[in-house]
Formats: structure tokens, C-alpha cells, sequence
């Protein structure tokens, strides 16, 4: 007897969570990431603070606000989200994401007024809290990822790992855009920092993934079929571009701009890696849908 | 009780009576199925063989759709079934992500999620599920676990080639196959090419539910 096909067979669903999920995924970074990684800069500098008290609330407001959009979005009925909170059933990883970040959303529009009224002490009160909401923020998707248990390539510690390290990458880019916007206001201490925030993640990412693409095949058959997708198959494109551009090129820039002090070099670092950030995590998501779970 | 089903895939004859069955007595629309059969060709002329599959929701014992869903509106009936209350369910597909058979999908017309529930209406009036009564062979069997003496009890006893699907997930599924092979169960096992066959287009739906 040799090899087995499938001659008969209703058409199965493909791709279920598509762009608008990797969207989420990408903002949710951003969101919780600028309030991480900004949170260290008003610890640590707290007499140079004030960029970060005010581009904390209004990014993390911006990009929570897209993740809430497109996850309402993507529901098939948009209507009754409200049921999450009526109806909880908190073994979902899905259900404590939604308390969660609605948490960080309050924490967020507490640091907004702490911003516009100049009170610096109801933000310095909501630290702790808004540091543990925006951690729980970062993780709760590799939590959803972990449980769905057909797809053997997410597994959730590497995944909360990747999240945190997403969200350093994207927050740290994000700030450093925002910097070259208003021509550099950042002191350059802080500049340096930020790239070297921005530069680990990138590397330790890098490591990650071709970590995954090295051992995760050998773990299940179904994990060897999704690298084997992701590297070579429909949605390889969008993982080496998103490799490429997410982690290499800004590693390489933000390198170069923290030894040479190039601002412009940091600013086209962080722009490829806000981008290929979104082409990884769309990858990621997409390539284990590609395989028939039964 | 717990309920459960067991298809004896050496009396299967791939007729689709069970699918239909299952199509009428539910309202399924179209490009949707609670319980299809799939066939596999294993071989090369003049050493062929045909496996013919039927595929339905497994009603684990520890379901990861019951576990994921936000809303609860994937929960357990007492007597095992793993069933869907299509008013509370808000269309998030958590569900469609985390089950590791492929087992449900979104109603396009109600938008809502679904899957086979082992007739729990038909079960509620004392009738036995849609696909059992068509099926020509009484290839499908379906009884109560717990009770010895209920002909799947008798069957799973007396068999010793008892299988599930990917047993190693630890889902407990309480859908078992006799005279099963790994060909036949594991979706993995075999290439499912893209175009059309002897029979059918065998594709993937580009789109799912109803936006």
C-alpha cells in the first residue's frame, strides 16, 4: 500500500482568524508596550518624564482603541458583545483578555486626565496597577492561542514570551517615532536606551522564531507541517518580510543609530519594525489554519 | 448517563445517508455540515483501498470549545453532550479555533455557532439521533457509557480496536471508531490536494459565517 488522498470531501474553512486578528495582536503591542516600556522611563527619569506622561495615555488610547475595534469587529455578532461581561465564563482566556483590557482602558483615561489636569500624582498612584493590567493585557493572547489545542505550534509560554517581547519592540519603536516626529525632544541618554530596548527585542525575537523554525517541527507532525508553510509555503511572503523588516533591518538601524547618534537611522528602524511586526504576527497567526484538522 | 457514539468504519459503506439525515433533521444551510463523511484512497492500482469517514463533533469530556468559549454558549447537558445556546453566542469563532476536529462552524444565517449535538431534541423525546436511524448498516451506534448492559457499552467491550481522534490532545472524546487505521483518523495521514476528483471539488472555504 502506498501514500493516501482525499477524493471525497465537503469544502472546511481555511483561514478563521484573519487580518483583522493580527491587527489586534499588532495594536494591543503597541498599546501595552508604550505603556511598559514608558513606564521605566518615568522611573527612571523622572525629572525628564514628561514626554512619556503624555505619549503613554494618548498612544495607548489610540491603539487599545483599534485593538477594541477590530475585535469587535471581527465578531460575527458585533452586537452582543456585552454579553463577555454579563455572561463571563472566565476558564476563556477570550473573557479575561476582555476584563483585563477594559481594566487597562481605565487605567489608560485615568493617565490621560492625569496628563491634561497636570496631576502627576494620580499617575504616579495607578503605576502599579496600570503596570499589572498592561503585562496581563500583553499575555492574555498567547493564553487564547494556548487554548486553541488543535493548532500544536502555539504553545503558551513561548507565545507570552513573544507577546512581551512584541511589546517591547513595538513600544520602544513607537516612542522613537514619535521622537523624530517633534525633531527629536528625547534626551539622548533616553534615545539610546530606547534603541537598545528596541534592539533586544528585535534579536531575542529573531532567536525565537528561529528557535521555533529549528525545534518546533520536531515536536508534532502538525507543527513540522506549519513551519514547513511558514518557510517555504503560502504564507512564507509575509514571514521573512515581516523577519526581514520586523526584526533585522531595525536591529541593523538602531545599532547604527545608537553608536553614530543618527536619529534618522532610529526613525527608519522603528518604521520597518512597527510594519514587519504586523506581516510576522499575521504569519504566525495564519499558518496553522492552513492545515486540515480533520 | 453519559452519551456517546461509536462508528464501526467496517460497515461504513460511504452512502452519505447519515449526512443528509443530519442536513434535514437540523435545518444545516448549505456549505455547512454537522456530520459529513469523507473518503480516503489509500494505494496504488491494483492495491487500493477506500476508507470511508464519518466525521461529527467527538462531545469531549474535556472539550476546549466548552473551555475557551467567552460566553458560555458552548456548555455541557448532564447527560455529556457538548451543546450550543445559539442566542448567547456573540460570533467570536473561539470555538471554530480551538477545536481540534474541525467540528463546528458559523451558521451563515444565524451567524452564530454550531455543531452536531447528538440530536439532543430527537434524545430529549426518547428518539435516537437523525444519522442512526438512516444509516443502512447500523454502522453508527449510540447509546449511554455508563450503562453496561446499552449496545455501545456491549460493542466497545467486545472490541479491542477502539479508536479516537488524537487521543493525545486529552480531549477524552466519547465518539469512538472500530475497525478504524490511522489513515482514516488522522487528517494528517493523507494529502488532500486542491481540484476536482472522481466525485467532487476538494477545497478549502475562503470564507466563513456571514460578514
Amino acid at each position: 500500500m502506498l501514500g493516501a488522498e482525499v477524493t471525497f470531501d465537503v469544502a472546511i474553512p481555511k483561514i478563521i482568524w484573519g487580518w483583522l486578528v493580527s491587527t489586534n495582536m499588532w495594536a494591543k503591542s503597541i498599546a501595552t508596550g508604550t505603556f511598559l516600556v514608558g513606564l521605566y522611563f518615568v522611573l527612571k527619569y523622572p525629572e525628564k518624564d514628561n514626554f512619556f506622561r503624555k505619549w503613554i495615555p494618548i498612544l495607548g488610547l489610540i491603539f487599545i482603541g483599534i485593538t477594541l475595534l477590530v475585535t469587535i469587529l471581527d465578531l460575527h455578532h458585533m452586537l452582543r458583545f456585552w454579553k463577555i461581561f454579563v455572561h463571563a465564563h472566565f476558564t476563556s482566556a477570550v473573557t479575561l483578555g476582555a476584563w483585563i483590557v477594559s481594566g487597562f482602558v481605565i487605567i489608560l483615561l485615568i493617565s490621560f486626565w492625569s496628563w491634561a489636569s497636570g496631576n502627576r500624582k494620580l499617575f504616579n498612584r495607578i503605576m502599579i496597577p496600570g503596570f499589572i493590567l498592561a503585562f496581563f493585557s500583553t499575555i492574555y493572547t498567547a493564553g487564547i492561542m494556548g487554548q486553541a489545542t488543535g493548532r500544536e505550534i502555539w504553545i503558551f509560554p513561548t507565545e507570552m514570551v513573544s507577546m512581551l517581547l512584541s511589546a517591547t519592540l513595538a513600544g520602544s519603536a513607537a516612542f522613537l517615532f514619535i521622537d523624530r516626529l517633534y525633531r527629536y525632544v528625547l534626551d539622548d541618554q533616553i534615545r539610546r536606551e530606547l534603541g537598545y530596548i528596541l534592539f533586544s527585542s528585535a534579536g531575542l525575537m529573531s532567536a525565537l522564531y528561529i528557535g521555533e523554525l529549528y525545534f518546533a517541527r520536531m515536536h508534532t507532525e502538525f507543527s513540522y507541517k506549519v513551519v514547513k508553510i511558514l518557510a517555504f509555503g503560502d504564507v512564507a511572503p509575509f514571514f521573512w518580510l515581516g523577519f526581514v523588516f520586523g526584526l533585522i533591518i531595525p536591529m541593523i538601524l538602531v545599532g547604527i543609530a545608537v553608536e553614530k547618534r543618527k536619529g534618522s537611522y532610529a526613525f527608519l528602524g522603528s518604521l520597518s519594525a512597527l510594519i514587519g511586526l504586523w506581516l510576522i504576527k499575521h504569519a504566525w497567526l495564519t499558518a496553522p489554519q492552513h492545515l486540515p484538522l480533520s | 448517563m453519559k452519551l456517546g457514539f461509536l462508528v464501526d468504519l467496517s460497515r461504513c459503506i460511504g452512502c452519505m445517508a447519515c449526512a443528509v439525515a443530519c442536513k434535514a433533521e437540523n435545518d444545516v444551510p448549505l456549505h455547512s455540515w454537522r456530520l459529513r463523511v469523507k473518503y480516503i484512497d489509500q494505494g496504488e492500482f491494483p492495491d487500493v483501498k477506500r476508507h470511508f469517514v464519518p466525521l461529527r463533533c467527538n462531545h469531549c469530556e474535556n472539550a476546549p470549545c466548552e473551555r475557551i468559549c467567552p460566553v458560555s454558549a458552548l456548555h455541557y447537558l448532564p447527560n455529556g453532550i457538548v451543546n450550543v445556546d445559539h442566542d448567547r453566542c456573540i460570533g467570536c469563532a473561539s470555538c471554530m479555533m480551538a477545536c481540534p476536529y474541525n467540528a463546528i462552524y458559523l451558521d451563515p444565517v444565524t451567524n452564530s455557532a454550531d455543531k452536531c449535538t447528538y440530536c439532543a431534541h430527537r434524545i430529549e423525546v426518547g428518539m435516537m439521533p437523525a444519522c442512526v436511524v438512516a444509516c443502512p448498516t447500523h454502522a453508527n451506534i449510540f447509546g449511554d457509557l455508563d450503562d453496561p448492559e446499552s449496545e455501545i457499552s456491549k460493542y466497545l467491550k467486545s472490541h479491542r480496536d477502539v479508536m479516537v481522534r488524537k487521543p493525545e490532545l486529552g480531549t477524552k472524546p466519547k465518539h469512538y471508531y472500530v475497525r478504524g487505521s490511522t489513515v482514516a483518523l488522522d487528517p494528517l495521514a493523507s494529502e488532500r490536494p486542491e481540484g476536482f476528483t472522481l466525485f467532487t471539488e476538494v477545497k478549502f472555504l475562503d470564507h466563513i459565517g456571514g460578514h
